[in-house]
Parts: structure tokens; sequence; C-alpha cells
């Protein structure tokens, strides 16, 4: 821990988590030392990173190629009708910076690739998945569990949600997704929110249970979802966990894992070597 | 015997519900359910099963666990089990 300082008015914004034990000035310092990367800024990014930056993490990297669409206005909050048209990363950077001046932003206008997960994702203490295609998802598990780098995953279904957290730290024998989820999904097997459709509220409860598993990460506090999904149900208002094991088959986390590098696998497809 | 099933996601909506009963015997195992849930539902047809063993594409739990962790298809089932059928879903 350095000998960061809280001012006067980091005193007064913060003052609520100060006040908390299990926060304190030091957890808040904590906060404030800590990197998030957020991939994507749409349903899932965008309150993930409303309530990281209002809680102080001091640095947040934004992850998306796309630009802010009318139809995503009706889930992703960050955006605003003016932004329609404009990079998503710019929209969601301006709004970080007029919530907290506390906090930097880097932004990435660009897709998540085995070449570039290491230059965009190396020396953040955590990354928040909030993509929305199954090849993002299947290499930020395989990165992360590769590099030891805490992961907190969120996806979301029409009116259901699933998050698990996988803290990926040293000697841990927790689960990863792969563990649970060996291959992806054939392409075109599991249609996406244009063609389904979205309750627009769903992502924001499981964004922000993705920033409260990331805030909790950050301060060590609490138990986070490591060997447990969440299943959301926002029909039945119905939350279920299920647990999860460590599976000594798992392609990347296993026994014997058959990947050892996110350049063995291709991920367009199901997200295996063999892929062809 | 009863067996409460249950499904998530894009399974719920193959079979138009999020539960079902079904009455089974002594000796029917998870594989045999699957396979008759396949059987049953268009949707589900070659959903679940890939030469006899659960596809890597989908997690099947019996009251909360994963089956993979028992004895996969081979798992047993007692009256008032509960299996829980989901896919991953990648929306964001």
């Amino acid at each position: 821990m350095s000998d960061l300082r809280l001012d006067a008015t980091q005193l007064d914004r913060y003052s609520r988590h100060v006040i908390m034990d299990e926060v304190g000035p030091e957890g808040q310092k904590r906060l404030l030392e800590g990197s998030v990367l957020v991939v994507g800024a749409g349903g899932l990014g965008s309150p993930a990173i409303q309530y990281l930056a209002a809680a102080g993490v001091g640095h947040l990297g934004i992850v998306d190629d796309d630009v802010v669409e009318r139809s995503n206005l009706q889930r992703q909050i960050v955006h605003g009708d003016d932004d329609v048209g404009r990079p998503k990363v710019e929209s969601a950077a301006d709004y970080v910076h007029r919530l907290n001046p506390d906090v930097s932003v880097e932004i990435y206008e660009t897709r998540l690739t085995p070449e570039n997960v290491d230059e965009l994702a190396g020396g953040y203490d955590v990354v928040l998945d909030a993509s929305d295609n199954f090849a993002t998802r299947y290499l930020l598990n395989d990165y992360c569990v590769l590099s030891g780098t805490a992961l907190s995953h969120g996806a979301i279904y029409r009116f259901e949600g699933q998050v698990t957290t996988i803290p990926n730290r040293e000697g841990s024998d927790g689960p990863c997704y792969r563990c649970i989820f060996p291959e992806a999904p054939e392409p075109g097997t599991v249609p996406d929110c244009a063609t389904t459709g979205v309750l627009g509220v769903l992502p924001g409860t499981v964004g922000c249970i993705q920033a409260t598993e990331v805030v909790k990460l950050l301060l060590e506090q609490g138990d986070v979802l490591e060997g447990r999904l969440l299943l959301y149900d926002a029909m039945d208002m119905s939350f279920e966990t299920v647990e999860l094991q460590h599976n000594p088959n798992c392609p990347v986390c296993g026994d014997q894992p058959a990947i050892d590098s996110v350049g063995d696998v291709s991920y367009e497809h199901t997200c295996t070597i063999d892929a062809d | 015997m009863e067996l409460e099933c249950r499904f998530f996601a894009t399974y719920r909506e193959a079979v138009g519900q999020k539960e079902l009963t079904r009455t089974i015997d002594d000796e029917t195992t998870v594989g045999d359910v699957l396979a008759a849930l396949e059987a049953e539902y268009e949707g589900l047809e070659g959903q679940l099963l890939e030469d006899g063993v659960i596809r890597p594409q989908l997690s099947v739990l019996k009251n909360g666990r994963d089956v993979t962790h028992m004895a996969g298809v081979e798992t047993g089932l007692e009256d008032g089990d509960r299996l829980s059928v989901f896919p991953p879903v990648a929306g964001g």
C-alpha cells in the first residue's frame, strides 16, 4: 500500500465508504489504487462502469469497438441520445469524467483478440467481462487463467442472467468458465440480444452484481462467487446459486491442460484448439 | 418416483416451460432422461448428448451439482431429485 492519502474532498466524496469498518480509509485507498478493465461498454458494462467509477476505482480501462446505436439506449445507460453514432468507449469515458475526477480512463476502441489481449489486459488488477459474444468470453477466461488475473463473468439472455467470479489467485483450485462449459456453442446456435430481445433493466442487475464482486475483490473483503454460479431469473425474481467445481479435464486449468497460450485456440468457432 | 427437470435460456424455449415433472423408475440414469427429452422435444434434438455423453456446450446439475463430477450420464436418480439443464449465454 502506498502512502496515498485521502484529501478533504475525497473524504467527503467517499464518506459512506470510509465510515464502514469493512472499507475505511485503507479500503478506499485500495479502490483508488485499483485498476479494472471493463470489456464491453454495453448493457453490462454501463452499470459496472458507473458504479466502479462512483466507488473511486482509480483506473478504468474500457474496451469496445462499437458505436452507440439508438436501440442500445433502452439498457446501455452510460450513453445518451446525443451519443448515437459516437464510439461507445468515448461516451463511456465522458460519463466517468463527469462523475468522478479521481478516476483515470484508458479507452481501447478495438475488439479483443488473442494478439492484443496481453497488451490491453496486462497490468489490470481485475477484468470485468461485459462482452456480448463467446469468442471474447472464452478468450478472456483463458487469458485470465493463464496470467493469473481476476475475472468477473456476467452474461444475459432475455430475462435471465449468469454471474460467477474467477479470482485466479495463485495456488487456487477454483473452477474457471471452461470447467463449466468446456466449449462454446457453435456459432448461430445461441441467438444474441438483437435477435431475441432483452429486458432493458436485466443487465443493470447483473452488471451491478459484477461491480459488487469487483469492489470486494479490490477490497479483499467478503465472499465472492468463486466456485458458484449465480442464476438470476427476472421473471420469477429468483436468485439461485449452484455449486461449481474445478474440472480435472478442463482444457485450460485441468491437470493436463491442452491450452497453454491463447494463441493455441481458434476463438471464432467453438473456442477449441482443433476448431477448423 | 418423480423427477423435477428445470430448463434455462435456450433450453427453456425449446421445452416451452421452465419446469416439468417426469415419472421415472429406479434404474433411470441422467443419460436416460436427457435422451428421452431429446426425443420428446424437437428443439432439444442433438443438443444434450453427443456420442452418449453430455455435450461440452452445456451443464447438467443434479440437485445443484454438476453431474460431470458424479458419474456423468450414468449418474443415478432418486425420488425428488432435481435436474437443471442450462447452456452458456453470451449476451452483454
